[in-house]
């Protein structure tokens, strides 16, 4: 596979402040490849230099192998979706979509036939002579997406575009998303501060961390292996066991951490088996989201764990008469992550 | 419980009358609205049909067309009228072409810490009075010593003196504030993902410029055109003071007023309907709402 | 006058000379003879404690605008009559406020006067009563603007003359004809400064009347229509020539000091500030002018205040310092005792000077001039002209 973007050294500055720094990332061609991160961590910078809005202070950006650092937006063969659409309000869809190719001084009859089929993709086929101001958020985003896609670039830039979604529609969007690049096979780079979502559509995810990355890899390599407890915070719920009670717990030094549906809760007193490994504790706090219910669980050995369990039996009032109980958790010794010395 | 139950407090009479609560609130503004300003301007229209005593220039209030016939059939009149529209319409123009450029600066280009001192540079010469504004315009203009004379001068070229030029000149000058204020209010509501759309669309500066960054002002622009084509309109103390021998309808009607009141109205609902139409044009243009 | 006196009035009113002129009226038939207004009789007693005057600005000065010129404390200190005054901008706002009462006293221009009598808006004055009236130079008294058959209307204040202004550097050394400023062939030419008012087709009048005599003209306030489009038609030719017209004092200064305006009628009071290079003369074809009166309101209650602020404004030291403010020759012989530098600057005394000054009146359907034979235009018709021409 080739590569579609490479980027090196990457650097950008805003006056003293340091918004990506050393930045080496390489994306393969029609890979969906994720830049998760808090907001100000630097993933959008990256996102808008690679589209050319932004000038990088130092390190280079390759397209296809072409060295583009300096091109303008306009020469780079990208297209963009913005977190606000960013769709003319003046022109109608059909015009928005057409925007890009008459620029491009497509011809006429080619540029309609053009447009309409990237509507028809998006399942906007008869909104063509709409104006952005009538459609919903959802139509809104897909316009976007069709005026993007139309131009058949390299890569797609997807800056937040959910973000302004309701989670219904977003949950749907995201399945609609990775069907349609699937079947456009372009690149995809998207932007997103929603591990969830990160962890549903990507082939690879990059977490950012204060303008760096922090750890890049598929889905399962950054839940199941987090390298950093920040990763492991990030992506996941933050399950710790620092300095003192890892040492007692798990007899290990460092930071470790476990994921909350891998802990197993037993009322009173329980013994590991095999390969398990148990810790005592009080359950202070019982939060009950319906299908599931998280128990937050002060361990004697100091510190803080979650442990959600199914509710496959139990009712609200069941789990939230276990607040104050003392209790064992239990889990898999392999299911015990090095995320910091 | 015991048996005596505090009721809620109950809010005030405004609170459970909504509609009072209302039509107290607009009371002044609509009374002021309708009979001061909506009945002077009927007031206008209809002393425009009326005529006046030759003996005490006292208003006789009987119906007559005479003095709208008047001001359509002298050819003098008619002339004053459209050079008044020309002044106007170039003044518009002369406005435009320069509050868009510095617009765009101060919005765009400017860092956002100098925007609030460039918007009160801008303002400045507003707190100026207007008749002053207007004589240095008058030194500025005077044929031979002026300052624009002066200056001219060395390439073999003369100021364009009082009349029309020092006119559209002049009033560019005073109204130019109107027309940038509110370009720049646009170019700020301008999301910059607008244009970053169009760059990365392929379209080069010119192009961003022409299809989507005109088209999103426009309401804007027309916005301040309104004003500047309006003040234009009406204006008659610049034209007296530098205007030379030139008038404009302002002026026709500050000269009618004391001795023919009727006919002095016929002529000032002149700018009036011309004012009307244009904002009947551009309320299509959604431009009302940018005001 | 100092240039900073005339600032500082500039500043009270700019309106006042403007509107002097500008002040045009609606136009007075004329028909029928002096209403029957009786005459007080006397005498002057006390004062009634107030008094009601409306003047323009610059003539009823307390002391506000510069507290050298103040000359109603001392009336009120003297005769007990507390002063309100109101200043008025033309002579119509005085004629429709004098209509509308209230008002005991005002000083009004010969295009208010008339209006005022025939309106029964003013009673005639008995001079017996105003002592000062004997030193007011004998030819401003019983004029056609300020008396009707023989009967005073009241007491005359000041009055100038409209001058004729060129600039020595481009017209010469002398001039003496308004010619300069209606031949095509003057040499100011693209110079000239017509006063802007309905009230200039009078200047153009006098000019007719000397080069023209088969017109016929007697008095530049009573044309007929033949003499009118003769007027009018001068000033149509008068406009290829002209620079600016001008109605606005600040404007004449600047453009005649700055040398854009080379042949204008302007006043005295302007005149005194302008450069060595800028002559003046009354032209020999003669000039139109001013000459304003005091008069009392009909039906006032304060009859003995009136009568002393009349005698008062009239007396040599008051008159003269009035006058002298506002830049114009005072109405007492003995005002000129005072100031002799004054009256000299404004001719104040020299009769011949003022013979062919015809001083503002309102054009009438009935002619002034006597003729009953033919219709004047009137005032209105003068309005309507002036802003057709200037269009």
């Amino acid at each position: 596979m080739s590569t579609a973007i490479r980027l090196t050294g990457l650097r950008k500055t805003f006056g003293d402040v340091v918004a990506v720094d050393s930045v080496d990332l390489e994306v393969a061609d029609g890979e969906f490849l994720t830049l998760l991160g808090p907001s100000g961590s630097g993933k959008t910078t990256v996102l808008r230099m690679v589209a050319g809005f932004e000038q990088p202070t130092a390190g280079a950006i390759e397209l296809a192998g072409v060295d583009v650092t300096g091109t303008p937006p306009y020469n780079r063969d990208v297209n963009t979706v913005f977190q606000d659409y960013a769709l003319f309000p003046h022109m109608n869809v059909l015009d928005n979509v057409e925007y890009g190719l008459r620029v491009k001084k497509v011809p006429k009859a080619e540029r309609r036939s053009r447009a309409q089929e990237a509507l028809d993709a998006v399942r906007l086929g008869d909104y063509g002579e709409r104006k952005p101001s009538q459609l919903s958020g959802g139509q809104r985003q897909r316009v976007a997406l069709a005026r993007a896609l139309v131009n058949k670039p390299r890569v797609l830039l997807l800056d937040e575009p959910l973000g302004a979604l309701d989670l219904k529609l977003r949950e749907q969007m995201q399945v609609e998303l990775k069907e349609l690049q699937r079947e456009v096979g372009i690149t995809f780079v998207f932007v997103t501060h929603d591990q969830e979502e990160a962890l549903t559509m990507s082939d690879r995810i990059a977490v950012f961390d204060a303008g760096r990355i922090a750890q890049i890899g598929t889905p399962t390599e950054i839940y199941e292996h987090p390298k950093t407890a920040f990763v492991a915070g990030f992506v996941g719920v933050s399950n710790l066991l620092e300095a003192g009670a890892a040492a007692t717990i798990l007899g290990r030094e460092g930071t470790w951490s476990v994921r909350p549906e891998k802990i197993r809760v037993m009322l009173g007193e329980a013994s590991a088996e095999g390969n398990e490994r148990a810790a005592a504790g009080t359950i202070h706090e019982v939060v009950y989201v319906g299908m599931a219910t998280r128990f937050f669980v002060d361990l004697d050995a100091g510190g803080t764990l979650i442990a959600v369990q199914q509710n496959s039996h139990a009712t609200s009032a069941d789990v939230n008469a276990m607040r104050g109980q003392r209790v064992t958790l239990l889990w898999n010794t392999e299911n015990e992550i090095h995320v910091g010395s | 419980m015991a048996a005596t139950t505090a009721s809620p407090p109950k809010g005030g009479f405004g609170y459970r009358h909504p509609r009072a609560r209302l039509a107290a609130l607009l009371a002044a503004p609509m009374t002021w609205l309708v009979v001061v300003y909506l009945g002077s301007l009927a007031a206008l229209f209809l002393t425009a049909f009326w005529t006046v005593d030759g003996f005490t220039s006292a208003i006789v209030r009987t119906f007559t067309f005479d003095n709208f016939i008047e001001v359509f059939t002298t050819p003098a009149y008619l002339q004053t009228m459209l050079r008044t529209l020309g002044i106007a319409i170039a003044v518009t123009i002369v406005c435009l072409v320069l509050a868009i450029p510095v617009a765009y600066f101060m919005a765009r280009v400017a860092r956002p810490r100098w925007q609030p001192l460039l918007v009160a540079m801008i303002l400045t010469p507003l707190w100026a009075s207007y008749l002053v504004k207007v004589y240095a315009w008058r030194a500025m203009l005077t044929p031979e010593n002026g300052v624009i004379a002066w200056f001219a001068s060395p390439f073999g070229l003369g100021g364009p003196g009082f009349g029309e030029v020092g006119i559209i000149i002049t009033l560019t000058y005073l109204w130019l504030p109107y027309m940038i204020l509110p370009v720049y209010a646009g170019f700020i509501r301008l999301p910059n993902s607008m244009l970053d759309a169009s760059a990365d669309l392929g379209a080069k500066g010119w192009r961003t410029f022409r299809s989507v960054i005109i088209p999103m002002i426009f309401p804007s622009v027309v916005a301040g055109s309104i004003f500047t084509f309006s003040l234009s309109l009406g204006d008659y103390i610049t034209a007296q003071i530098v205007g030379g021998k030139v008038i404009m309808l302002g002026n026709v009607v500050q000269q009618n007023y004391v001795t023919n009141l009727p006919f002095a109205a016929a002529f000032a609902t002149i700018p009036v309907v011309i004012v009307l139409m244009y904002l009947a044009i551009v309320r299509r243009s959604g431009a009302l709402e940018n005001l | 006058m100092q240039k900073t006196q005339l600032l500082k009035m500039l500043a009270v009113g700019g309106a006042a000379a403007l509107a002097l002129a500008a002040c045009g009226g609606g136009s007075d038939s004329g028909s029928g003879g002096a209403p029957d207004v009786p005459m007080y009789e006397g005498p002057v007693g006390d004062g009634e404690g107030q008094l009601n005057i409306l003047a323009w600005p610059g003539y009823a000065e307390d002391g506000s605008t510069d507290p050298a010129a103040d000359w109603i404390t001392p009336f009120e200190e003297q005769t007990g009559c507390q002063v309100n005054v109101k200043v008025f901008g033309t002579s119509d706002e005085a004629v429709k406020l004098m209509q509308g009462g209230g008002w005991d006293v005002v000083s009004a221009s010969g295009d208010a006067t008339l209006r005022l009598i025939y309106g029964s808006n003013v009673q005639p004055v008995n001079t017996d009563l105003t002592p000062n009236y004997a030193d007011i130079f004998p030819d401003l008294k019983m004029q056609s603007h300020n008396s009707v058959n023989g009967v005073a209307y009241g007491m005359p204040h000041g009055r100038g003359a409209n001058l004729l202004v060129w600039n020595k550097d481009v017209v010469g050394e002398t001039a003496d004809s308004w010619s300069i400023m209606f031949e095509p062939d003057s040499p100011a030419a693209g110079g000239v400064g017509p006063y802007d008012s309905p009230i200039y087709i009078a200047d153009a009048a006098v000019y007719l009347m000397a080069t023209q005599p088969d017109l016929g003209i007697k008095d530049p306030y009573s044309l007929d229509q033949t003499q009118f489009d003769a007027a009018i038609a001068l000033l149509k030719e008068q406009k290829a020539l002209v620079s600016e017209y001008w109605s606005d004092y600040n404007k004449q200064i600047e453009a005649i000091t700055n040398g854009t305006m080379t042949g204008a009628t302007s006043w005295q009071v302007l005149v005194n500030y302008y450069p060595e290079n800028i002559g003046s003369t009354k032209a020999k074809e003669g000039a139109t002018g001013w000459s304003d009166t005091w008069m009392i309101a009909k039906d006032t209650p304060n009859i003995n205040c009136s009568y002393k602020w009349l005698d008062w404004i009239a007396s040599p030291a008051i008159n003269q310092q009035a006058t002298a403010w506002f830049g114009e020759a005072p109405s007492n012989v003995k005002a000129c005792d005072i100031d002799p530098q004054q009256c000299t600057d404004y001719h104040a005394g020299e009769t011949a000077y003022w013979e062919n000054v015809y001083y503002w009146n309102t054009p009438t359907e009935v002619c002034l001039d006597g003729r009953t034979d033919v219709k004047c235009v009137p005032y209105s018709e003068w309005s309507k002209a002036w802003s057709e021409l200037r269009s």
